[in-house]
């Protein structure tokens, strides 16, 4: 008796590594999809007035998933770590104005198709007397950690980086941004509608947009979760078809011009004619 | 006269410890003070040392006043630079030891008379060398003090009272916290001063040792010197109630 | 990126974990001491209002802490906030760390038996000469694995630097994991403090033995 509940407690243990080793796919397990976001990233994903999560991106999930018959939850996940948040299956994606890096797809995510098109721009105070990124030359910029301006900073602009008396790396846009308000650096490297959207509600603030390092946005899955990945575009291609989505996008003008669902119905005409709509029955009837 | 003490009351709480005590102390004189606990004797030492602050009375060293009383009957220390030089007319030495237990045997010797006093360093050493002489503790300089015995602690510890050349020592029931073994060894060097006419307070239980050793035996109980006077004739035939008392309980 | 790169560029970092683990020991030791003497102080309100302001220190998160320093003086009164962000750095860990050094001293200066002073005060020695002299050599000794643990801690807590954009040795093996997509820089990190706590250790288990000549 005792040797069977020893041998059993073993078995146990050991499928429980096993489950813990390799991230189940979404479909095997999941009753709900959670949404994994970055919450101080206005207007993609953030708080709202109300404390409830919002933003363009929380909505078109939101929209996904009632399409698709799935309950949403909202995890915000750390943004440094979110791959590794996403594996632990603490989330079922990332999807919060995510720029798509070749070495997440080298390291076998799953990411689908862009949905957006982001640009870097450098904020500064209008009383600044800067109006080019040459002129950052001796300044202290900050940059958000984890954000693609931090990437491109330290990828292809390390040459315009190595110019700055020093970058400064800030875990949220909120220190980057206050950072700027209080003197404690001369500019801020950030995407583009984020900077827009701070300028627009706060005085004395320019953006330098000199198109730097275009770049997209993505949703990224478990390198298990093809069909998932397969389904949510399939359930976007539709809201984009039916309307839904430009509906949604109308509420955030700052974004509207660079989604490109919108700005042609190509791909988004792609993706209806995919067999993406299988796959979506798929998920849901193993769910 | 080395030291008076006048009409000095004293109260813990409301509730009087010493009240009214006179006494003098000559040069040369070997005083014991006696009595049960409680009876204020070591309260005594500590107003005398300044350790307690007295309610009210006087107390002068070398006729320099330390605390006098107004009419109003409230006492009134001198200022703190005038109490810092009268101290250094006496020494202390207590029940505990209270050696610096950080520092080695000389060095508990010499560091008040080289810090307080300012004194030339090679000077105190040669005279702290001599005292641990005298103390038969030559060999035991550089230990430190969990190193010695309590019988050696305690005779560093008047050794260390020494090296300030007090014109007078007091001693808190030197032998209390000490094995019985161990008394005789710190006792013989008690006897030793007191035949070299150094002047001394004792306040002890040992009756055969204050017998022996003093010119003059005070009994104190309830916070009032009940009978004082020579060794003989207060311990052997005391003429008040109290002391018999206190003696019988004492012998049995 | 290689491991060897990786621990070169996380060991640049390192310099500066070094500089707010200097810095707060040499500015929270003599400081936690002052607030220790005022927490002691006969004055009930001085007493008081520092036992009032420990507690805020050590009821509260130093991430907090840190934020308020930094950004605070901005927030109330519009000041500019600092660029060298070493300076509020150590501003907030030296302040917390005075709070729990202040504790541990207090409960040090306590533990010496009041005859110490007695005696000392018996032999002519001033206030200040009892302190220096034969109090605090004692209070050295007691403490001393307390502080040691407090030491500890610190080389840890240094990563909430990061929290107001210090780039100190966390903070680059944050950059390093996020761009590489790797948990290594983490394990690196994790050595590294490692090591800089066996090296306190060392330092302080000597230091413990050297003042072991006497109890």
């Amino acid at each position: 008796m005792k040797k069977l509940l020893t041998v059993s407690l073993a078995l146990v243990l050991v499928i429980a590594l096993l489950c813990a080793g390799s991230p189940a796919a979404f479909a095997a397990r999941n009753t709900s999809f959670i949404m994994g976001i970055d919450a101080e990233y206005p207007p993609f994903s953030f708080m709202d007035d109300n404390g409830d999560y919002s933003g363009f991106d929380v909505e078109v999930c939101r929209a996904v998933c009632d399409k698709l018959g799935w309950k949403l939850e909202i995890f915000p996940v750390n943004w440094d770590n979110k791959l590794i948040q996403l594996d632990a299956g603490e989330c079922d994606c990332v999807w919060s104005g995510m720029t798509i890096l070749d070495s997440m797809k080298e390291a076998g995510y799953v990411i689908s198709a862009p949905y957006y098109d982001n640009t870097q721009v450098v904020l500064v105070k209008a009383d600044s007397g800067i109006t080019t990124s040459a002129e950052l030359e001796g300044k202290d910029v900050a940059v958000q950690l984890g954000t693609s301006g931090e990437a491109l900073l330290k990828g292809d602009l390390a040459d315009l980086a190595a110019t700055f008396n020093q970058l400064v790396t800030c875990d949220s846009f909120l220190k980057c941004f206050t950072e700027l308000d209080g003197n404690g650096v001369d500019a801020v490297f950030v995407d583009k509608p984020v900077a827009e959207a701070y300028a627009s509600e706060n005085e004395g603030f320019v953006i330098i947009d000199e198109n730097l390092g275009a770049e997209q946005y993505g949703i990224a899955f478990r390198a298990a979760d093809q069909e998932l990945c397969d389904a949510v575009e399939a359930a976007v291609a539709e809201l984009v078809a039916d309307g839904t989505y430009a509906e949604i996008a109308a509420n955030y003008p700052k974004i509207v011009n660079n989604l490109l669902f919108l700005s042609g119905s190509e791909a988004a005409d792609e993706l209806i004619a995919s067999d993406c709509v299988e796959a979506a029955a798929a998920v849901d009837s193993a769910a | 006269m080395i030291l008076s003490m006048k009409n000095i009351q004293k109260s813990f709480d409301g509730l009087g410890v010493l009240r009214d005590i006179s006494f003098q102390v000559d040069k040369g004189e070997v005083v014991s003070v006696i009595g049960p606990s409680g009876s204020g004797k070591s309260t005594l030492l500590r107003c005398a040392t300044f350790l307690e602050q007295i309610d009210s009375g006087e107390i002068r060293y070398m006729d320099i006043p330390a605390v006098t009383t107004d009419a109003s009957g409230r006492g009134h220390y001198v200022s703190p630079a005038e109490l810092r030089q009268i101290k250094r007319y006496y020494g202390l030495v207590f029940q505990q030891f209270n050696l610096f237990p950080h520092y080695t045997v000389l060095r508990n010797l010499m560091e008040a008379p080289v810090v307080v006093q300012k004194r030339d360093k090679e000077e105190v050493r040669a005279e702290a060398m001599e005292l641990l002489r005298k103390m038969g503790l030559q060999d035991r300089g550089d230990a430190y003090p969990y190193q010695l015995s309590g019988g050696q602690q305690q005779r560093v510890a008047i050794a260390r009272a020494l090296a300030m050349n007090p014109s007078i020592l007091f001693f808190d029931e030197p032998t209390s916290a000490l094995d019985p073994e161990l008394t005789g060894e710190v006792l013989k060097v008690i006897r030793q001063l007191a035949e070299e006419h150094m002047t001394m307070v004792i306040v002890t239980h040992e009756m055969a040792f204050a017998r022996a050793v003093s010119d003059r035996v005070i009994f104190m109980a309830d916070g009032v010197i009940v009978e004082e006077g020579d060794p003989e004739a207060v311990l052997g035939d005391p003429s008040q109630a109290r002391t018999r008392q206190f003696l019988k309980n004492y012998q049995r | 990126m290689s491991l060897t790169v990786m621990i070169l560029k996380m060991s640049q970092g390192l310099g500066r974990t070094c500089a707010i683990f200097f810095l707060t020991l040499l500015f929270s030791l003599p400081l936690g001491m002052l607030v220790a003497l005022l927490r002691m102080s006969k004055n009930r309100l001085v007493s008081l209002l520092t036992r009032a302001v420990i507690s805020v220190l050590r009821g509260t998160p130093l991430m907090l802490q840190l934020l308020a320093v930094t950004y605070g003086p901005y927030y109330l009164f519009h000041w500019s906030i600092s660029r060298n962000k070493l300076i509020p750095v150590v501003i907030a860990f030296a302040i917390n760390y005075a709070a729990y050094f202040a504790e541990i001293y207090r409960g040090g200066i306590e533990s010496i038996p009041v005859g110490q002073y007695e005696a000392a005060e018996v032999l002519g020695f001033t206030r200040g000469q009892t302190f220096f002299r034969i109090i605090l050599p004692q209070v050295i000794k007691r403490i001393l694995p307390s502080i040691t643990n407090e030491i500890v801690t610190l080389v840890k807590d240094t990563s909430m630097a990061f929290t107001v954009s210090y780039q100190e040795m966390f903070t680059i093996g944050k950059e390093i994991a996020n761009s590489q997509t790797s948990f290594l820089p983490f394990v690196v990190a994790g050595v590294f403090y490692f090591i800089f706590n066996g090296v306190v250790d060392y330092g302080m288990g000597a230091l413990e033995k050297r003042l072991n000549y006497y109890r």
